[in-house]
């Protein structure tokens, strides 16, 4: 049974046990929410003052407040003492408008450092890891949930981890748990690496063959492959089925192909490389990603923001175009066949910022901040978008002193809305389902 | 850094093999039969089966790149093929492509068709040496000259990457 044949008899009313042409009875998976999500880390450290408070430059002794993020948030952007270009919003209603803003949410425990925060909203556990970079995390990502409690099985090639740096973030696309792993794992893209100077210097004389000529080379491997005794299994990582392989091949070549030739589609407002960070590179090749494969899962970073370790003025920048590139991405979204209406949305910073300022100061006279774990750099914003018939619309939740959500709450609701989180294992996720958001 | 990974992999290989007590014959100098194949002297194996440990990443790329261009890999190129080659989940696809990249090289050293299919024996002796550091059973030998000379389209190019991807060409 095709799976969105399923779905649609689910949704009629009748859930019933399934039995499989083996004869296997067992409860089909739970009905889904949405087709797609898309599951944006909007990161780097990002503090509710200047994000969900609108409070811009109120902490650096200005009286001047208002929202830099015009796409997500709703309200007027500063009129004056302007630190950043201000870019014409993507989008004319801003995603609060279309979602639900969980305002107050905490990330309750663990190190609060970037890789650590994103592992935590990507496996829906809390974990003191971080400071071992350069392994796999722990506790099942959500790529395996996927991947392993879907129903049919999903392939590699229906879930993407796209993030803006490498680092230890290539690791995210699959755990060391047991019981998961590898085979279970999204496929992983960093777009700077490939897009740009490293993957046209290796890639740029690579081409695409023809499917005859495909077959000739897996037959030649085939056949050597035959007479020898370890098999590709052995190696490490996820692997796509050799015809998704080829997909994403060709789909790469011409990513370079298209940016050599400046046909590049980009999250700025000019659709040129000006004014382009790396988080929006980020953006723009996620939406390629979605635009090409329509995968139903779909986890994404932004980071720029964290030059708020020492240019203050220059993150609300970096912000504002972030902010602008989310705002591209749902506009995009919603003009595509398949995703549009069919997609959900879910933004949120991977840790917060310290309250109190380092020693440093920018150009401007603005204090930096780091995030060290301190109280103000738990606290995150969750937001929700998706259509008014799936998601519950100009909904905002939670104030600083009464937080509503947790970091780790993202992963169950993810399982939710697609329909495995009733195949989960007991115990497996201490998060809850964001059910406020949802209609 | 080539040396320093030869070295290795032969100290392995020694320790290996005499570990298990099995009878074998190692080549460590060139000799005629394998010398236009190695870039700084290689073992030839007797046989696949005594191959069991993965290639590194590094070791992967840098003797793909040997076994191509006859050359040992630039330290700047081997550097940026690590960046891509992390850059991407699927690690045999990020092979593909890099392998991809290197036969349209134009300093790339393959054999052209007339060649192969001037000698095809001599051509699967040499492809396995030089890819493989043995010399291909008589079995494995028939069923790739059936393929070769079944098929017109089937050139070098195409062969040399279908014995870069496979899994005997992953381990060592």
């Amino acid at each position: 049974m095709k799976r969105r044949k399923f779905i649609k008899t689910a949704a009629t009313g009748i859930v019933a046990p399934y039995i499989l042409p083996s004869g296997r009875l067992f409860a089909a998976s739970g009905t889904r929410i949405a087709n797609h999500v898309v599951f944006v880390l909007f990161g780097g450290g990002i503090r509710n003052q200047e994000s969900v408070s609108q409070q811009y430059l109120a902490n650096q002794g200005l009286a001047t407040e208002g929202n830099i993020m015009p796409n997500i948030l709703e309200g007027a952007i500063p009129t004056s003492n302007l630190v950043f270009d201000p870019w014409t919003p993507a989008i004319s209603n801003p995603l609060s408008k279309q979602g639900t803003l969980f305002k107050e949410v905490r990330y309750v425990s663990g190190p609060t450092g970037h890789y650590n925060g994103t592992t935590v909203a990507m496996t829906g556990n809390y974990t003191e890891t971080g400071i071992n970079l350069v392994t796999n995390p722990e506790f099942p990502t959500i790529f395996e949930y996927y991947r392993k409690h879907s129903d049919p099985a999903k392939a590699a090639i229906n879930s993407w981890w796209l993030s803006e740096g490498l680092g230890p973030f290539p690791s995210l696309n699959y755990s060391r748990h047991p019981l998961y792993g590898a085979q279970y794992g999204a496929n992983y893209l960093r777009p700077a690496s490939i897009i740009g100077q490293a993957g046209y210097e290796q890639f740029g004389n690579a081409e695409t063959y023809q499917p005859d000529d495909v077959q000739r080379i897996l037959k030649v491997k085939s056949l050597l492959d035959k007479n020898f005794h370890k098999d590709a299994n052995d190696l490490p990582g996820i692997q796509n089925t050799p015809e998704d392989r080829e997909r994403i091949k060709n789909f790469l070549l011409q990513e370079l192909e298209d940016a050599v030739n400046n046909n590049y589609d980009v999250a700025t407002p000019t659709n040129t490389y000006d004014g382009l960070t790396g988080d929006l590179l980020n953006i723009s090749s996620a939406w390629h990603v979605l635009r090409e494969f329509q995968p139903e899962l779909t986890v994404i970073n932004t980071v720029n923001t964290d030059i708020c370790h020492d240019l203050f003025s220059l993150s609300l920048d970096y912000l504002h175009r972030a902010d602008f590139g989310i705002g591209w991405l749902w506009n995009n979204i919603q003009n595509h066949p398949v995703l549009a209406n069919d997609t959900i949305m879910i933004c949120m910073p991977e840790h917060g910022r310290n309250l109190e300022q380092n020693t440093l100061t920018d150009a401007n006279g603005f204090g930096a901040y780091d995030h060290t774990g301190t109280d103000n750099a738990r606290r995150v914003f969750t937001l929700v978008v998706g259509p008014p018939d799936k998601v519950v619309q100009d909904q905002s939740l939670g104030s600083p002193n009464n937080p509503v959500a947790e970091s780790i709450d993202a992963v169950p609701t993810i399982a939710k809305i697609l329909g495995f989180d009733d195949q989960i294992p007991a115990g497996m996720l201490p998060g809850r389902f964001l059910n406020e958001a949802f209609i | 850094m080539r040396n320093d990974l030869l070295y290795s992999l032969i100290l392995v290989f020694t320790i290996t093999l005499f570990g298990c007590g099995k009878e074998t014959t190692l080549t460590t100098n060139p000799v005629v039969d394998n010398y236009i194949y190695d870039v700084n002297g290689e073992i030839i194996y007797q046989s696949s089966l005594q191959k069991n440990k993965q290639k590194t990443p590094a070791q992967y790329i840098s003797i793909l790149y040997a076994n191509l261009f006859q050359t040992s890999i630039p330290v700047d190129v081997l550097g940026v093929l690590g960046e891509v080659r992390v850059a991407l989940g699927d690690k045999q696809m990020a092979n593909e492509l890099i392998l991809n990249g290197f036969v349209h090289e134009p300093n790339v050293l393959i054999v052209s068709n007339n060649e192969m299919r001037n000698n095809v024996d001599e051509f699967i002796d040499e492809t396995y040496l030089r890819f493989f550091l043995r010399a291909p059973t008589a079995y494995e030998k028939f069923e790739l000259k059936k393929i070769i000379e079944e098929d017109l389209d089937l050139t070098p190019e195409l062969i040399y990457q279908g014995f870069a991807l496979s899994n005997e060409y992953q381990f060592y």
